[in-house]
């Protein structure tokens, strides 16, 4: 589903990737490991398109997406569900809409949302949450409410950088729970994450990066 | 979807009053100005008008004057090359204009019948200077009783100056008027486009994780068009009425000290016409500018951001 060929990435004279080749098959849990600056958040931005390698090929569904028009970019990640460590929730918008906010902008029909909504605030366990702004839920809530957005659009593919790392163990067990159950679902799951504790109690295949480079596949 | 966009619109405009009101205000001023100088165009054009097509020369004809011999005298000024824009005015038609002019007392009228208004012949000349030769040519007729003008020409106060004055008066009121009005119309621009800046810049984040789960451009930039639609088309409404409602407050003074020329339309319609018209061109207007301003400051943000 997903392909690394080859990949370097250099931020001017700080190499980030170097030769990096990887595959990962449609519904596997993934970890990106490694210690801060190994290139784990390279990896999920060249996925995303942020980024776009200096070499080498990704390949997103048999598509090699650093050849993407910028025209482009946004279908491709309709695709992905992205879960951030600073959760990037929009303030000013209550639970419903900034999940509705994903839908609006997949283009998903208007019929579909409260169906949708529901469906994903029920499993994330936020329903009792809905009408709340950001301002008014915990650290754990708000990575909920992040989820639920990348959920929503049942992309193929989640992308999970560091969406632990601002909580306390039990807040992120529970984060961890639900990514477990959605790729029990057969999402594919791809998550950046140092927490060594969650690396060993999920026993999913892990990558590890150390500068720049796949040490363990 | 339009929902989404409409809501994030005037979340932003309810966020930040402030701005809204100075948009609002700089586009309301502009337009009442680009009204109000539309009108006044429109006003120096009529009566330029009026004054360049009004018959600088008219001869009575006698009572008993024969139809043919009045063909035959119009029919000879026709082919002469200094007079232009000849009309029979009959009796009758003299009456009727008695009768427009004395609309105030219908008694008058009544007490007057076709016969005691002679019939004439009006015209102008292509050239005052030759309208003393054009008016002795004229009275010789034999069925011309006598030649009237309407200003004292070949004076220093002829018709000729009055159109002269009244033509550089037209053209520094269009120059003025346009200058002053384009003036605005770029400050307009510019201030929209600084709030809408400032606007994108306070969603700076909002705009990168709209763009980071699949936005296209034109989703992030929907709702920044609509506010400045809403802008402008509050400031061409604002600016209309408010200039609509000076015009009329003035307009019966005027119509009454400038008379029969024609500055503004005397028929309510036609001058609701008028406004409407404008109204119409100042809401493209403000369209253009919503749309140019709101494009650019977006295309500025984004590009930024990339």
């Amino acid at each position: 589903m997903i392909s690394f060929k080859n990949v370097t990435k250099k931020y001017g004279s700080i190499t980030a990737l170097e030769g990096v080749t990887f595959d990962i098959e449609s519904g596997e849990f993934v970890f990106l490991t490694g210690p801060s600056g190994a290139g784990k958040t390279t990896i999920l931005k060249m996925i995303l398109r942020e980024l776009v390698p200096d070499k080498g090929e990704v390949i997103f569904d048999d598509t090699d997406i650093t050849k993407l028009a910028q025209s482009d970019i946004p279908y491709l990640r309709r695709q992905l569900g992205i879960v951030f460590q600073d959760f990037k929730v929009l303030p000013e918008r209550t639970v419903t809409e900034n999940v509705q906010v994903a839908l609006a902008v997949s283009d998903i029909d208007q019929d579909e949302w409260k169906k949708r909504v529901d469906h994903v605030l029920k499993l994330v366990g936020l329903t009792t949450r809905a009408k709340l702004f950001p301002s008014q839920l915990s650290g754990g809530e708000l990575q909920r409410v992040s989820l639920a957005r990348a959920l929503v659009i049942n992309p193929k593919v989640i992308l999970a950088d560091e969406p632990t790392g601002n909580l306390d163990w039990k807040t992120a067990e529970g984060i961890m729970e639900l990514l477990e159950k959605i790729n029990k679902e057969g999402k594919t799951i791809i998550m950046a994450t140092h927490h060594e504790g969650i690396i060993k109690h999920a026993k999913h295949r892990v990558l590890e990066l150390v500068d720049g480079k796949v040490t363990k596949k | 979807m339009s929902n989404i966009h409409s809501k994030t619109a005037i979340d932003a405009i309810k966020r930040s009053p402030f701005q809204a009101i100075s948009a609002v205000f700089v586009l309301a001023l502009t337009f009442f100005v680009a009204t109000t100088v539309a009108v006044l165009v429109y006003a120096s054009n009529k009566s330029l008008g009026y004054f360049e097509t009004r018959p600088q020369i008219i001869s009575f004809i006698k009572n008993d004057a024969k139809e043919e011999d009045v063909t035959a005298l119009k029919t000879k000024l026709s082919a002469d090359s200094r007079i232009k824009d000849i009309k029979y005015v009959s009796k009758y038609d003299a009456l009727e204009i008695y009768k427009k002019s004395t609309e105030d007392n219908p008694l008058l009228a009544e007490l007057v019948s076709p016969t005691i208004f002679p019939a004439s012949l009006e015209f102008s000349v292509t050239d005052l200077k030759l309208a003393e030769d054009v008016i002795r040519d004229v009275k010789s007729e034999q069925v011309v009783e006598q030649v009237g003008f309407t200003a004292n020409i070949g004076g220093e106060k002829s018709l000729g100056d009055v159109v002269s004055r009244l033509k550089s008066i037209s053209y520094y009121v269009r120059l003025g008027g346009i200058s002053f009005v384009s003036a605005l119309g770029l400050t307009s621009f510019f201030v929209l486009l600084i709030i809408i800046s400032m606007r994108l810049n306070s969603r700076k984040g909002e705009i990168e994780i709209l763009s980071l789960i699949g936005a296209t451009p034109s989703f992030v930039r929907s709702p920044i068009i609509i506010e400045g639609v809403v802008y402008s088309l509050l400031g061409v409404f604002i600016g209309w009425t408010l200039s609509l409602i000076s015009w009329l407050y003035v307009a019966p003074s005027i119509l009454n000290y400038f008379g029969t020329i024609p500055v503004l339309p005397q028929n309510p319609i036609d001058f609701f016409v008028l406004f409407a018209m404008i109204l119409g061109a100042e809401l493209l207007i403000g369209l253009t500018i919503a749309f140019a301003g709101s494009l650019i400051a977006v295309k500025r943000s984004l590009k930024k951001a990339r």
